[in-house]
């Protein structure tokens, strides 16, 4: 297992674990959106802290591990990265656009009353959270798949 | 994605340099053993260059190792 393939694994479990979490915490709490409770607050942004401290520790780990390491990537590597990138690019935005949609109609139908405020970084977060999440798993779809360098 | 119609014989010439190992042949070409199993399985097509130091490392003409079927 090569370094990229450690590291998408990782980042697979850290966000992995985070959306349990939070599948958890809704499901404790009955609703879906955190501003609906304020004890439900802390622990959404708690629990999405932890994933980020998470990821950087790892990144830092993964960074020394390269460096102590002799041909630990290559161009296959830098490809299936790329690719899976470009994927997660894809399906990030159009989750964040949906996710506008749904922002938008809420304000047609009912005006900015109905729109919590915290709503514009919920689309964010979970934008991010996609991004990372779709990244890790379509790089390790990738390794077990037929891929060009091209 | 369709099939890709570039062969490559690196498991044969890895056998005919006296057993080669798939570590030491990615070390002469400078990448890693995932690499030259993703090649081997046909789950690959490398670059120009990564193609190039293959062949080096054999130390035969590229297309010894790398085919293209019409």
């Amino acid at each position: 297992m090569t370094i990229s393939q450690k590291t998408a694994w990782a980042q697979l479990a850290i966000f992995g674990a985070l959306v349990i979490g939070w599948a958890v915490l809704f499901t404790v709490n009955g609703t879906v959106f955190y501003w609906q409770d304020e004890t439900m607050k802390m622990t959404f942004y708690w629990l999405l802290a932890a994933a980020f401290a998470a990821l950087v520790v790892m990144n830092v780990v993964m960074s020394i591990l390269k460096s102590l390491l002799k041909a630990v990537t290559d161009e296959r590597d830098k490809a299936i990265l790329r690719k899976a990138s470009l994927f997660a690019t894809g399906t990030s935005y159009t989750v964040v656009v949906a996710l506008l949609l749904a922002l938008a109609i809420t304000y047609m139908n009912g005006g900015s009353d109905n729109i919590p405020v915290y709503f514009p970084l919920f689309i964010a977060i979970i934008g991010g959270v996609t991004l990372l999440l779709t990244q890790a798993i379509a790089a390790l779809v990738m390794y077990g798949r037929k891929v060009n360098h091209a | 994605m369709p099939s890709t119609r570039i062969n490559n014989q690196i498991r044969r010439l890895r056998f005919d340099h006296g057993e080669m190992t798939q570590e030491e042949l990615a070390q002469r070409a400078g990448c890693t053993r995932q690499t030259i199993i993703a090649l081997e399985q046909s789950k690959y097509v490398p670059s120009i260059e990564l193609a190039f130091k293959i062949a080096k490392a054999f130390g035969v003409a590229l297309e010894e190792v790398f085919q293209y079927e019409e």
